[in-house]
């Protein structure tokens, strides 16, 4: 990695120095690698988060605007800056389905509107979902265990399709591999599974009110 | 020639300080960093607890804190409190409250509330800044110093318009904002001092008005806040108005409507309420009085703390709820718990108290006045930020989601709540019609799908598009989340490389320029206040003159010449007198004379001290 301009140490981070406190201002890329640069990573879908979050605790005493309060107002705003840069890479790479979703656009593989299919096999499991959630929708015909079951389905395949995911990321596969479309395939899956539990908390959260 | 920095080697000098403000429903209060830890504000002999009560007699400058609350019965109509449930908010928002409260209320254009008093119509913002003055006033003469920067918190739940109007009330009491910080994240700080190990906190603050329950990691003096949850409508006040409604029903089968309606009673009852309350929390009956005798009203009624807890069981179980949802958007469970602490002044009632242990599983901590402990977080963080301290690190989060309303009415979520602050994040947009030149944006705030059940924080217009076909233009949208959890947001077009510009008409906030023409305003009466300060600083000065020459007087007596003695007793008869009037030019005056006379006495006092130092001391000793 880079030295710092000022001191010459060896950078962590290129948001600044933390052997001499210096901020460096960052342009922000679009290659998809500036996020695990920022955290001192290389590009990777296995990640130590204990690791990541030691280093956003580390960098953020480099980074916070807290300690710039009293400084003037360029090096405030430098500060808010490379925070921002720091917190919305460390929200990105912590996130499972973020990170590959991430990874599957770096390398060049279809995004959600280019590849909108799920894994066949799936389908036949999203309709019965997609039954009791229209039923539950309308009425109150479904039981409260039913909902909480589908709950728990809806999550163990979430835990699955992100599985596949790794299977398929680890290592990361070359740019353009036919294999990133089954990665975003999987994707799919867990972008449909967060919408469908999303509902479910909603209507758990209007029957609570209701009551 | 060359030149030495002489102050290489000497420590950079103190910075100079700043307060930590608890800026509350009910209590605002004041602390500051001193001899290492966070300290309250209080002058000798007063509490530091100042009623965020704001009294407008029918002449004189307004009159703010206890003074204030006493008044609130005979003249309810000038008398404002609670005022921090308006902060930000437009008239639809605070139906329920206004019923509750008595003063005639309005609205400007875009949706900002507006009092009226007297026939002069005041913000919130602007009742909250003489509530923020007194503090300040407060502190000045528990310090001896003015101290004008300030941290200043507000609920963890506020949203934007809310931080914003804070900010609009501090800038308008001439306060620097060194920043906003959320209340529970306060007290995490003020409980974390001594104990720094690794750890999840859970902080649950009911407040007067306010509820927030915020989920922690502690890390290294990190505190990282992983989630919060709360309702900006519920707190203290809500437990009062149960039994104010119980008096009410009981006490209007008996008198008319006009009894019932009458703002006088209602503050009467509102007042009895808050007493039995605070009395139910130590005792398990306590009876409401109420007692009006131009009405030939005397009611008095037992409640039971059991009746107590059936009237308000709705509202602690909807602060667990939302303690339930702050876990789960941590991805913690009960367990994983290792503190919880309780902050605010409702957190004593036994039922609360009762409700967090058995949610949590485990006992809160209540070891910190839940008064005081926000303000003296809130000198921490001021004693961060001035430079002084480095080992203690707070990552806030913003509670809401932002978004954009898209066509149809839904919303594009931008940034997830409980996002680490600052943050940022950019959407693209695109045109709909064929050389379409402008796009509007609402931007909204909240957790529902419709952008009509969020918050609109105002629309805004990007012009200068160049004509193309639809869907081609490339329109950035930027949202930004400063350290104080404050929205910019920025648009620009990038195909055509010219960037657009953007009106933001903020609904339901102040613009700068309207807070201009309040602080105008303010130095209206500027002269009038400057001059009540006089007066008070004065006096207090006197004060402090007189104790002390009286102190050292009797022993000093005889080595003081006939003169000085003379002259110095008739200052002394002179100033207690001026202290006790308003007249700025004789307490100035007396105060001068009192100062000119006490030097014989002042010379005679170093002299016996150095002697007294120097006995029995060789010269080369000294």
């Amino acid at each position: 990695m880079a030295s710092c301009p000022r001191c010459s140490a060896q950078l962590e981070t290129p948001l600044g120095c933390l052997a001499c406190g210096t901020l460096i201002p960052l342009a922000s890329d679009a290659s998809g690698r500036l996020e695990f640069e920022i955290l001192g990573l290389a590009p990777a879908y296995a990640i130590d988060a204990a690791e990541l979050r030691r280093r956003l605790l580390r960098f953020s005493r480099l980074t916070h605007p807290d300690y710039f309060a009293t400084a003037g107002k360029a090096e405030k705003e430098r500060a808010e800056r490379a925070t921002a840069m720091l917190n919305s890479a460390f929200a990105l790479l912590s996130d499972d389905a973020a990170r590959a979703d991430h990874l599957v656009r770096m390398l060049g593989g279809p995004d959600e509107n280019a590849e909108r299919s799920m894994p066949k096999e799936f389908l036949m499991e999203v309709l019965e979902w997609n039954e009791t959630l229209e039923a539950a929708r309308t009425g109150d015909a479904v039981p409260a265990e039913r909902l909480e079951e589908l709950r728990r389905e809806l999550e163990a395949k979430r835990v699955e399709a992100l599985a596949t995911v790794a299977g398929i990321l680890e290592p990361l596969p070359a740019s353009g591999a036919e294999s990133l479309r089954d990665a975003r395939r999987a994707l799919n899956v867990v972008r449909y599974v967060d919408r469908a539990l999303a509902e479910l908390e909603a209507l758990r959260l209007h029957r609570a009110e209701a009551r | 020639m060359g030149y030495v920095e002489l102050n290489v080697l000497q420590p950079s000098p103190e910075q100079e300080p700043a307060l930590g403000i608890d800026l509350g429903t009910t209590y605002s209060l004041a602390a500051i960093w001193k001899d290492g830890r966070p300290v309250v504000l209080h002058p000798e002999g007063e509490s530091g607890l100042i009623p965020s009560v704001v009294h407008f007699p029918a002449e004189g400058p307004p009159i703010v804190g206890r003074e204030a609350r006493a008044r609130a019965v005979a003249d309810p109509l000038n008398t404002i409190f609670s005022i921090k449930r308006l902060m930000g908010r437009g008239l639809s928002d605070v139906r329920d409250d206004l019923a509750a409260l008595p003063y005639q209320a309005s609205e400007t254009e875009r949706k900002v509330i507006q009092l009226d008093v007297h026939g002069h119509k005041y913000t919130p913002p602007q009742i909250s800044a003489m509530i923020l003055g007194k503090v300040r006033d407060v502190a000045r003469r528990a310090l001896g110093v003015d101290v004008a920067r300030a941290v200043i918190t507000v609920p963890a739940y506020f949203d934007d318009t809310q931080r914003q109007a804070t900010r609009a009330a501090a800038w308008l009491a001439g306060l620097e904002v060194l920043r906003i910080i959320n209340e529970p994240t306060a007290a995490s700080l003020a409980y974390g001092l001594d104990r720094r190990e690794k750890g999840n906190v859970a902080v649950y603050d009911l407040g007067g008005g306010t509820f927030d329950v915020s989920v922690l990691s502690i890390e290294e003096g990190v505190f990282r806040v992983l989630s919060t949850a709360g309702d900006t409508h519920l707190g203290g006040d809500d437990f009062d108005r149960r039994l104010a409604d119980v008096a009410r029903a009981e006490i209007g089968a008996r008198v008319g409507n006009g009894v019932i309606e009458d703002p006088g009673f209602q503050q009467a009852v509102r007042l009895a309420a808050e007493r039995c309350k605070i009395e139910l929390s130590q005792r398990s009956e306590a009876e409401m009085h109420i007692s009006l005798p131009e009405i030939g009203l005397n009611w008095r009624r037992r409640f039971t703390r059991e009746e107590f807890d059936r009237l308000t069981a709705d509202l602690v179980e909807r602060t667990i709820d939302c303690s339930r949802r702050a876990l789960s958007d941590a991805r913690l469970g009960n367990k994983e718990i290792d503190e919880v602490v309780l902050v605010g002044g409702s957190s004593r009632i036994p039922a609360v108290r009762a409700k967090v242990e058995a949610f949590f599983g485990r006992k809160p901590h209540t070891e910190l006045n839940p008064d005081e402990v926000v303000a003296l977080g809130a000198a921490i963080q001021a004693k961060i930020l001035t430079g002084g301290k480095r080992d203690m690190l707070l990552l806030d989060v913003t509670p809401l989601s932002l978004g954009i309303e898209t066509m149809g009415g839904a919303v594009a979520k931008i940034i997830q709540r409980n996002s680490t602050i600052p943050c940022h994040a950019t959407e693209g947009f695109t045109t709909y019609a064929d050389n379409q030149t402008g796009i509007d944006f609402n931007i909204v705030q909240g957790e529902r799908e419709l952008a009509k059940d969020c918050r609109s924080l105002g629309r805004f217009r990007l012009k200068g598009i160049p004509p193309m076909p639809a869907g081609m233009a490339r329109v950035a949208v930027r949202f930004h989340i400063d350290a104080d959890g404050v929205l910019t947001v920025s648009a620009k077009e990038e195909k055509s490389g010219q960037s657009a510009s953007i009106e933001v008409q903020p609904m339901h906030g102040l613009t700068d320029q309207e807070v201009e023409s309040m602080l105008q305003a303010s130095f209206e009466h500027a002269q009038a206040d400057f001059e009540g300060r006089r007066v008070v600083d004065l006096r207090t000065e006197i004060g402090i003159m007189v104790r002390a020459t009286e102190k050292n007087l009797p022993a000093a007596r005889q080595g003081l010449d006939k003169e000085s003695l003379g002259d110095l007793e008739e200052a002394l008869v002179e100033a207690k007198a001026a202290a006790q009037g308003e007249d700025g030019k004789r307490l100035q005056q007396s105060r001068d004379v009192l100062e000119r006379a006490t030097l014989p006495l002042a010379a005679l006092l170093m002299d016996s001290v150095a002697k007294k130092a120097l006995a029995g001391k060789t010269l080369d000793q000294v």
